[in-house]
Order: structure tokens, then C-alpha cells, then sequence
């Protein structure tokens, strides 16, 4: 496990066990918690329970700040994405923020800039486009 | 996992899982941070008695969804609380403080019925309900929950304006 003071994820500093872990997308965490809350409240017959606080607050959240909402785009979004060599960590962000253009792609995730991993100017632009035709196919 | 031998029986498994849930999900620890939910048991193994208890051990192998802030990282959170100290973010179970000295300097703190940071045009304005988009510059775990600080002092940080996502 890294130090407290090691940690930095602008620079892809975030521990073995998160670098090797799926991180989803808020959008994508949504679905997930939906389904898991839809299941207790079935499985207690009731749909007045009282959800974990966690669980509870984590979805409001997520649904706050889901940028995309039909399954079908979730999905598509991370199609897109991962074409771009990025690290998971890298596809999580990019896809919550939708950033709108370079700058603020490379502000937001600044491990985009590491030199000799490919990622030009280029590249991000065209990264982002594609990210946006999904969101106006939504 | 520990199990109750009065859970033992037919439905052994169905019972290991539902206490893993009721036991680990909304937990919180330093390396992992919060367990929200569990979405998958990979493989559960042999038992283990314990002496004297009765009680019996298993190894149970599973996926979950966590929640981990990290240092560096850039995320949207909603305004909970704004005094003349800066203000308190919250996204999901994650409490987040700025402190006024990482609001940009042109943003002013007015007192009243609804405090908040406003910029000296009035164009921006950080109050109760606010969405931002901040950067976690600090974390701090205790056994049950997660404490950040965080900035929206730099570039592409601050009010999310965009009606989109309002």
C-alpha cells in the first residue's frame, strides 16, 4: 500500500490494487445501484425500507451527476473510451467530467501529458468528439 | 466471513451472503475506502471451526463497488454548508471541506439568510446546493468515514454553469 504522501492521482499514483481494479463511471455506478436497491426493496416487499446510508447517498449522487442515463449510451461511452489506451482510472474521470476541450481534458486528468504515452493534442481532440457524438445521440 | 452455526443447513449460502452484506456494505477503510455495495461472490471456501465458539469461519471471495477518493483527483460534489471559514462539499458519503484561502481570491464570502461566495460582478456565486467541480488535495480516514480538503482554486475548477448538468 503507498503512503498517504505518495498518493497523487494526476499522476496515475493511486496504489497497485486500483491500478489493477475496473473503475466505473458515476453513470455506470448508477445503473449498478439502481438494480441493487430495486433487488432489497424487493426482497424486504416493501419499498418504504430504509436503504444503508451509504448505498443511499452514493446513488443520490451518482445520479446527480450521471452524464449520460440510458444503459445503451453507458455502454457505448465506454466503447469509445477505450480505444484511447487510457487507464481505467484515466476513463473514469474523463467520462464524469466530459471535459469540452483539450485544455481542460489535460487540466482535469493531467496524466493525459506524460510524455511517450501517445496522447497528443490530437489524439485528446479527437478522443472528445467522439465522446460528445454520443452525448448528442443520447 | 463468520457464521453462526444456527445459520447452518440448507440455505448456508444464501445466509453467508446476505450477513457479508449486512456486515461489510457502508464500511469504510483507509486502503479501500467505502464498501457501497456488493455486486458479485466469486468463490466461497471451506469453513474453518473455531474452538470453543461453535462459530465457523469461512473464506468468502467477492466484487464490490467501492468508493475512493484520491489525492489529485478531480470530482463534482454538492455544496452542504458555506461559512466565512470556506465551505463543505459532500459527494456520496464523502465529506469535503475548501477552505476560504482555496476559493479564488476574488470571490467574496456574504453573510445573510443564505450565505455564500460571490464573485465581485456577481456572475458566480457558491451556496447551499451549489454543484462544483473541485480537486481533492487532502484525504483523511477514520473507521467510518472518509474526510477530504479540497481547492477549486486552478484552472477548469468552481460552479459547474453548464445547464446540462444542472
Amino acid at each position: 500500500m503507498l503512503r498517504a504522501d505518495e498518493e497523487d492521482a494526476s499522476e496515475l499514483k493511486i496504489g497497485d490494487d486500483f491500478l489493477k481494479a475496473k473503475c466505473l463511471m458515476n453513470s455506470e455506478v448508477a445503473i449498478l445501484l439502481e438494480h441493487r436497491c430495486d433487488q432489497m426493496k424487493h426482497m424486504s416487499g416493501d419499498s418504504t425500507t430504509q436503504l444503508p446510508q451509504v448505498l443511499e447517498k452514493s446513488l443520490q449522487y451518482v445520479k446527480r451527476f450521471s452524464r449520460f442515463t440510458n444503459q445503451g449510451s453507458v455502454k457505448q461511452v465506454r466503447e469509445v473510451l477505450s480505444r484511447y489506451q487510457l487507464a481505467e482510472f484515466e476513463l473514469a474521470v474523463i467520462g464524469n467530467l466530459c471535459p469540452e476541450n483539450v485544455d481542460e481534458a489535460k487540466s482535469v486528468v493531467p496524466s493525459l501529458k506524460t510524455k511517450g504515452r501517445g496522447h497528443d493534442d490530437e489524439a485528446i481532440e479527437r478522443l472528445l468528439n467522439d465522446l460528445l457524438m454520443v452525448k448528442k445521440f443520447e | 466471513m463468520q457464521l453462526h452455526p444456527r445459520h447452518f443447513g440448507r440455505n448456508l449460502r444464501e445466509n453467508l451472503v446476505a450477513k457479508l452484506m449486512k456486515d461489510v456494505e457502508g464500511t469504510c477503510s483507509g486502503q479501500h475506502g467505502f464498501v457501497v455495495a456488493i455486486t458479485g461472490i466469486e468463490n466461497i471456501g471451506k469453513g474453518l471451526i473455531r474452538d470453543g465458539t461453535g462459530f465457523v469461519t469461512f473464506p468468502v471471495k467477492y466484487q464490490c463497488v467501492v468508493f475512493r477518493p484520491f489525492k489529485g483527483e478531480i470530482l463534482e460534489a454538492v455544496v452542504t454548508m458555506v461559512n466565512k471559514m470556506g465551505f463543505f462539499a459532500e459527494a456520496g458519503p464523502v465529506q469535503i471541506f475548501v477552505s476560504n484561502h482555496l476559493i479564488p481570491d476574488d470571490m467574496e464570502f456574504q453573510s445573510g439568510d443564505m450565505p455564500n461566495y460571490t464573485t465581485s460582478d456577481g456572475s458566480v456565486k457558491i451556496q447551499k446546493d451549489s454543484e462544483v467541480r473541485l480537486k481533492i488535495i487532502g484525504t483523511r480516514v477514520d473507521a467510518t468515514e472518509i474526510f477530504c480538503i479540497g481547492t477549486i482554486k486552478d484552472d477548469f475548477l468552481g460552479v459547474i454553469n453548464d445547464p446540462a448538468t444542472a
